[in-house]
Parts: structure tokens; C-alpha cells; sequence
């Protein structure tokens, strides 16, 4: 049996392309993108303090916003990080119109997860506290803190995303640090 | 061994890298696609509607501003002529009960020749002038200014 021929790898299209493809009017482009970047827009959103019963509107919703937007978008910072502070737009509009209180999960985190009960109920009350201790942070500590500890952005590429400068961006990082911290002991 | 510090910064890293994993992970990123595709499907295809409710906030803006800004100057007029200049013809008539055709009247008599003022704005609603009317007004302001 003759070995098999090696199969070229089809780089998948930048998201630059995707963008270029929509703008086109290609759908299929559209659908990559949310593909592409809607668990960590969702990811995002969830530890800024969007309900979970609420999560899929306001990710749909972020990338409606961003898809009619994306003429103004100038490749400043990547497209997810672009998104990722629509999403935080988002949320903020949706907490206006509907001051509803966050609600941990704990109970479905418990039977949905794997391993010792004891440490899971440990790890999802410090979540639980880490989410509080996020809420009650000035908006630009919590999005800089996030892009930053949950997405691993670099402070330039924060900067540039949210309009300001690497510097200022580590000032709000270690000022959300320092209280979050206070949450958790 | 860490101390303190390290401990905690390691520790909040790792929480925050959990936090809202499981709901993303909950998500049907699927469907999420076909909805957003479905929406800026229906979008497109009502372009017109949507240069319409686009373009008329902007000249609604455009007349609000203009109204605001004559009334404003009105205003301003109205309390630097009052202390020191002569009371205004037509501040004793109570111009609420006149009907349209009876102020078009007023304002007519007011824009004859010799009359002290071509238009008394002072009491007259904006709202009861014409586009016309409007923009004598504002020309007769903007001479006197």
C-alpha cells in the first residue's frame, strides 16, 4: 500500500480576510467570525457580570453592534480584543436597562462538575467572590483586568483597544488587583 | 515556598482564567452564528428603511438645535431689554387666546412700516410662526445684533 500522500494544511483565513468577506457579503464570513471568537467574547462577558440566562443575547448583540461597526474598525488591535470591548458596551447598556443582580451558579457548578465536592465548593465560592469583587470595580479596572488576567492581553494592546495608554492601563490592572485581592482573603 | 503575594497573584490569575468558563462553554456557538447571520441577513435587506430612520434624526437634531438656539437668543433678549426699555406693544395682549389668522394679523401690523418692532417675539410662541415668519424673525435679530 503506497503511503499516503501528506495533506497541504489550508491556512484558515485571517480574521482581516473574514472581515474583508463580509463586508463583501459573504455570510458564511460572518458565521466564521462568531465561530471563531464567540466563546471567549462569552467567556469575557461572564466573568464582567453578565447572567448567564442573558449570555447568548448579549454576545449576539455585541457581534450585531461590531459587524455594523466594522467600516470604523482600523486594525488599532486585533478584531477579538476590538470585540471584546463592544461586549463591554453591551453589558453596560443591558445592566442600565435591567439592574438585575448576578447569580452564581453554584448549585449547577456542584453537579457539573468533576472531582472532590469539597474543593469544587471552594474553588466556585472564590469564584463567587471574584465575581462580587468584579462588579464593585470602576468599569475600566474590571475590562483592564480581565483583557489582562482572563484573556492574557498585553498592556499595549489593551491600551489600544480602550482608548489609553499602556501605562494607564497597568495603573487600573494593579489597582483592580489590589482589591480584588482584598476580596479574596 | 511563595510567599504571600505570589501565592495570591497566582491564585487570582488562575481564578480569573476560570471565571465564566463553564458558561462559555455552555454556549451553542452554532446557533449564536446562525442568529447573528440571520439578523444582519434581515438588515440588509431593509437598507432604505434604514437610511431613512439613519438621515432623520439628523435633520430633526438640526431644526430642534435651530429652535432651541432662536429661543435661547430670545430669551437673552428679553432679559437685557426688560430692565431699562420700554414695555413691548403687545405684552398687554394675552396672545394664548388668540386664534392663528389673529396673531398672523398682529404680525402683520407689527411688520408695517414704523411699527417700533418688525416682529415682537418676545411673546409669540414659535410654534404658531411659519417657516417664513421664522426666518424674518431670525434675520431681524441677527441685523439688530
Amino acid at each position: 500500500m503506497p503511503p499516503a500522500e501528506p495533506v497541504a494544511a489550508v491556512p484558515s483565513p485571517t480574521d482581516a480576510a473574514l472581515i474583508a468577506a463580509w463586508q463583501g457579503g459573504d455570510e458564511q464570513a460572518a458565521a466564521e467570525l462568531v465561530r471563531r471568537h464567540a466563546r471567549a467574547l462569552a467567556r469575557f462577558l461572564a466573568g464582567a457580570g453578565a447572567p448567564e440566562a442573558d449570555l447568548d443575547d448579549v454576545v449576539q448583540e455585541t457581534f450585531i453592534r461590531a459587524f455594523r461597526a466594522v467600516g470604523r474598525f482600523r486594525g488599532q488591535c486585533r478584531f477579538r480584543t476590538w470585540l471584546l470591548t463592544i461586549g463591554g458596551n453591551v453589558l453596560k447598556d443591558a445592566h442600565r436597562r435591567a439592574k438585575r443582580a448576578r447569580v452564581v451558579p453554584l448549585a449547577d457548578d456542584l453537579r457539573s462538575s468533576d472531582g472532590d465536592p469539597h474543593e469544587r465548593a471552594v474553588a466556585a465560592e472564590a469564584e463567587g467572590r471574584l465575581g462580587e469583587g468584579l462588579e464593585r470595580l470602576p468599569r475600566l479596572q474590571r475590562e483592564v483586568f480581565l483583557l489582562r488576567a482572563q484573556q492574557g492581553l498585553e498592556y499595549e494592546e489593551i491600551a489600544a483597544a480602550l482608548g489609553t495608554t499602556p501605562g494607564a492601563a497597568r495603573v487600573h490592572y494593579h489597582h483592580a488587583v489590589r482589591r480584588l485581592k482584598e476580596c479574596l482573603k | 515556598m511563595k510567599d504571600d503575594a505570589t501565592f495570591h497573584d497566582a491564585k487570582l490569575q488562575e481564578l480569573a482564567q476560570r471565571l465564566g468558563a463553564r458558561a462559555a462553554e455552555r454556549l451553542d456557538v452554532e446557533r449564536t452564528a446562525q442568529a447573528v447571520v440571520a439578523r444582519l441577513r434581515e438588515e440588509r435587506s431593509a437598507p432604505l428603511r434604514g437610511t431613512w430612520t439613519w438621515r432623520r434624526p439628523a435633520w430633526l437634531k438640526i431644526a430642534a438645535a435651530l429652535v432651541i438656539v432662536a429661543g435661547a437668543g430670545l430669551v437673552a433678549r428679553s432679559m437685557w431689554q426688560t430692565p431699562s426699555g420700554a414695555p413691548a406693544p403687545v405684552e398687554t395682549v394675552d396672545l394664548s387666546d388668540m386664534s392663528a389668522p389673529q396673531l398672523r394679523e398682529l404680525l402683520r401690523s407689527l411688520e408695517q412700516p414704523g411699527a417700533p418692532e418688525p416682529v415682537s417675539s418676545q411673546d409669540v410662541g414659535l410654534e404658531d410662526l411659519s417657516p417664513a415668519q421664522l426666518r424674518t424673525l431670525l434675520a431681524s435679530l441677527e441685523e439688530q445684533t
